[in-house]
């Protein structure tokens, strides 16, 4: 793997002021009308983590109901977890991809039902409109401080980044030679790569994080040119490697860091490419849900999915091996530290946001839909 | 003798009230209550996110004119699977009911073999198959020398080959019938006076049959206008859309386009809805096809030595369609990356391993047997309720009570499913999210399965034994229980066995419809597909066929076993 350089993430301007200055006061400390009940005591230590959550209550409830955009070995080793760790809290989840999830939860909340206590999306956007309608509980949990204030909603409470998934472009070694695979960005244009390369569908946040990022620096007329390469678009990122793996595509324009580990450990022929502008990257944003029917166990998995434990449980998991955004984070199991990559995120996260209609449009009629 | 009284007559009377029209209550809030949700979907042109629609009117129908390529491609691949298929069908049908090819009654059974594993099964084995990079078939080809690959699965032609093979056995079951009900006189007399066998075949029983395989074209093409399973398999890694699999991605996305998804899926219900209209016109106005009202008996031709080149046909399309996909999966499901060559590394036992430790196979797959089970025995009283309501009942709007029983029939489960989904997350009794909801959504999409089944056996029975009970005095409910239930016995447990395989195998309604606790099989497959490797989704089709399979063979030795037949 070639070009990966140590430079500092890109910062969410929304959140560069006003968020670092509600941060702070709000940790550890109860602000009427926005911290929720648990935590007007302190915190208490569990396993190794902190939390405001009533453990006792939490294992009485006995139940935490996920949603989560992950694909379903991956959600399911989430749960896992935790469940691990507290064996008195049964698990369940419903897995789809960011936009049904977030359909699906607000058809369920308009019609007045309440039954999901966490849930997980990949897609910064439909966060912060859930977050603007009053969906998320607000939780501050105190391991709050081990994150940057761009690494958590504002104000702080919402949701926070569980984790960041990277991504650039790969190929398989047996269809592509190392001088022939694309190095920048722009080489994903090049006509030798029409019709046997892939990318996502629009419902990814990755993929709209791709589009954003890529177009602020190539200009527009990069997807158009892009968009001319006959693109094969899949699911999730498990698809584009055991298709790249297969041969059936010979290179990938949105090879996720996490899935190349998992396809190198099952031996599949592909490489990695981290391209010297940066590998765009998507936040993993996890929240508890306000009305959650299981309040202490849905804040319990808070903390416990923010602590250095569940951290280290999503860095390491096969099926997730996300990026942490803890700043005492050790590295991924490849010996790379998140930090390490040069990641591109959008600079301006409302202007992102606002062009979410744009680029489904764009990417949807590329693929003829 | 007992002379009936007014006070038994009244009895009577009301039960049968009671019941018949207690199920068609049942019936037609179990199917319009949904309906009313999707249509408010299509012509809702408000805000999306806010329910119920701020305002209505036909945009959504008029922007549906974007998407001509997805149109087009609907059309080509459902009639291309149709033509595929009744051509299957027919000269399935023609070799094993008119021809004395050996093995005829194993054939037979082996045809609807198919049906029971499911067009997503055959969609998986065939991706694997026939990918024209990864596919094994081509990497045979190029291993011999050939170039490029030979078979493309992930074209219009190729979804509509696994449709057809898939849904071929309908088409087979409903051509057999109209030629096992042909006067084979007519054939008879074609030879004596000298026409070969083909010639009788093309100029006799091809114009006999025409209407009957008209009518199975009809159904066909409306079954596949709503296909879904193999175009999404086949067709995404292509990017060939038809509209059930672009309504699908149109709901996936954010923020979702459920107003356009819901005109389109309401489009597509109204051309079934045409489609269904005119089959039932065909098979309804069928007089001169095959019934002479001559007695006959069904007789085949002896065809000689041909018959030994018929067998090969035969056990080519079992083959192709039941071995060829089974062990394709069965191949997959032991390799770490399935490749036609595998190096002795590539072997392994880990997907049986993970696949046993999933959700998909611990929970689901008890979930899948659980309400296959409840949707067969709730289903079938309360079908059997609506066949006779609707056949042998003399109720007012018995006429009316068939239309809406049929009406799943020209809606795709997946559009279905959407309505239900609304409809049953604002009702007010919680049971969005449970398997309950499962259970009425199956019961709901099945009605016209279970109904038509029963209808079959009921029509053969004559009312007149029902009339002398009643002479005799025997009430509704005692008529029922000890005349027309026996006799329908073989139809019940026919109907019983469909609805419970029906119900395991299905996903347009299930994918929508699951909840964190009610999750159930296929739909785990499907996701399996998008977020898993091939080899693990293998895995899991197989799982539950052999779950499927033990569970048929159990439960047609249990109904042997208390003295019913199951029909064909």
């Amino acid at each position: 793997m070639a070009g990966i350089k140590n430079r500092n993430v890109t910062r969410r301007t929304l959140l560069k002021i006003g968020g670092a200055i509600t941060a702070v006061p709000l940790v550890g400390f109860a602000a009427p009308g926005v911290l929720a009940q648990g935590q007007t005591k302190s915190p208490t230590k569990v396993l190794d983590f902190m939390t405001n959550a009533d453990v006792a209550k939490a294992e009485q409830e006995g139940q935490l109901v996920f949603y989560c955009h992950e694909n379903e070995p991956g959600t399911a080793g989430i749960v896992e977890g935790f469940h691990k760790d507290f064996p008195k809290i049964n698990t369940s989840y419903v897995r789809a991809q960011t936009g049904a999830l977030y359909n699906k939860i607000l058809s369920e909340r308009s019609a007045g039902r309440f039954d999901v206590d966490v849930i997980q999306l990949s897609d910064l956007a439909p966060a912060v409109d859930f977050q603007k309608k009053g969906g998320y509980e607000q939780y501050v949990s105190p391991e709050s401080p081990a994150y940057k204030a761009e690494h958590l909603s504002s104000p702080v409470g919402s949701f926070f980044w569980t984790g960041v998934d990277p991504a650039g472009i790969a190929y398989n070694k047996a269809k592509v030679t190392p001088s022939e695979a694309p190095k920048t960005w722009q080489d994903i244009l090049d006509p030798r790569w029409k019709g046997v390369i892939s990318c996502k569908i629009s419902a990814s946040g990755l993929q709209f994080v791709q589009w954003y990022a890529l177009r602020k620096l190539y200009g527009p007329g990069f997807w158009k040119e892009f968009a001319k390469q006959n693109p094969h678009a899949f699911d999730s990122r498990v698809q584009l490697f055991d298709r790249l793996a297969k041969g059936d595509d010979k290179i990938t324009a949105i090879g996720e860091y996490p899935a190349y580990i998992l396809f190198k450990d099952k031996g599949a022929n592909v490489e990695f490419v981290a391209p010297p502008d940066g590998l765009v990257a998507t936040p993993l944003i996890v929240g508890a849900v306000s009305k959650a029917p299981h309040p202490e166990a849905a804040k319990l998995f808070v903390d416990w999915a923010m602590s250095k434990r569940g951290q280290a449980w999503y860095q390491t998991n096969p099926n997730l091996y996300y990026g942490s955004v803890r700043t005492d984070a050790p590295p991924m199991p490849t010996g790379v530290r998140l930090s390490e990559f040069k990641l591109l995120y959008p600079a301006d996260w409302d202007d992102y946001a606002s062009q979410r209609d744009v680029f489904s449009k764009e990417w949807n009629g590329m693929l003829g839909l | 003798m007992t002379v009936p009284t007014v006070e038994s007559a009244r009895t009577w009377f009301s039960a049968q009230k009671i019941a018949g029209y207690g199920a068609a209550a049942f019936a037609a809030v179990f199917v319009l209550y949904p309906v009313y949700f999707l249509l408010q979907a299509a012509f809702d042109v408000g805000d999306p996110q806010v329910r119920p629609p701020t305002s209505y009117g036909l945009d959504n129908f008029s922007g549906l004119f974007q998407f001509p390529q997805i149109l087009l491609n609907t059309v080509n691949v459902s009639l291309a699977a149709t033509v595929m298929a009744l051509v299957f069908g027919f000269v399935m049908a023609w070799i094993l009911a008119r021809t004395n090819v050996p093995g005829r009654r194993l054939f037979e059974q082996l045809m609807a073999v198919p049906y029971y594993l499911t067009p997503l099964l055959g969609a998986l084995a065939w991706s694997l198959l026939g990918s024209p990079e990864s596919g094994f078939i081509n990497q045979i080809w190029r291993a011999l020398g050939g170039h490029d690959h030979l078979i493309d699965i992930n074209t219009g032609y190729g979804i509509a080959w696994v449709m057809a093979l898939f849904e071929g056995s309908v088409a087979f079951v409903m051509i057999a019938a109209v030629m096992k009900s042909m006067d084979p006189s007519l054939e008879e007399a074609s030879q004596v006076i000298g026409a070969s066998r083909l010639r009788t075949m093309l100029r006799i029983t091809l114009p006999l049959v025409v209407p009957g395989v008209l009518g199975a074209a009809i159904f066909v093409f409306a079954e596949m206008l709503g296909s879904f399973a193999v175009a999404l398999v086949l067709g995404l890694p292509s990017r060939y859309y038809v509209v059930t699999t672009a309504i699908y991605q149109l709901v996936q996305q954010y923020p979702p386009k459920i107003q356009t998804a819901a005109a389109m899926g309401v489009s597509l219900f109204a051309v079934m809805f045409i489609m269904l209209f005119l089959y039932r016109r065909i098979v309804m106005a069928g007089s001169y096809v095959t019934i002479t009202g001559k007695a006959f008996r069904p007789r085949v031709a002896d065809v000689g030595s041909l018959r030994y080149v018929l067998l090969g046909v035969c056990v080519l399309y079992v083959f192709v369609a039941v071995a060829l996909p089974l062990a394709t999966l069965l191949y997959a499901s032991v390799q770490k990356i399935a490749v036609a060559f595998p190096v002795a590394g590539n072997w392994t036992l880990d997907n049986f391993r993970t696949a046993m430790s999933m959700n998909a196979v611990r929970s689901a797959l008890g979930n899948s047997l659980l309400l296959g089970f409840g949707t067969a025995t709730i289903g079938v009283v309360l079908m059997g309720l609506l066949a006779w309501l609707i056949y042998r009942s003399r109720l007012p709007a018995s006429g009316l009570m068939e239309y809406i029983v049929m009406f799943p029939q020209a809606v795709p489960r997946l559009v279905f499913a959407f309505g239900m989904m609304w409809a049953w997350v604002v009702f007010p009794i919680p049971i969005y999210g449970t398997l309950w909801l499962l259970l009425i959504a199956y019961i709901t999409v099945f009605l016209p399965l279970g109904v038509r089944t029963i209808a079959g056996v009921m029509l053969q029975i004559d009312k007149s034994l029902e009339e002398c009970a009643q002479m005799c005095g025997a009430s509704w409910a005692f008529r029922v229980r000890t005349v027309t239930v026996p006799l329908l016995v073989p139809g019940l447990v026919a109907a019983w066995l469909l609805l419970f395989i029906a119900s395991v195998r299905e996903l347009g309604a299930s994918i929508l419809l699951m909840g964190p606790h009610s999750k159930v099989i296929t739909p785990s497959i499907v996701e399996s597909w998008f977020g898993t490797s091939s080899e693990l989704t293998a895995t899991l089709a197989l799982i539950q066929t052999l779950v499927v399979a033990i569970a048929m063979i159990v439960l047609v030795a249990v109904t042997r076993r208390v003295g019913a037949q199951p029909v064909d």
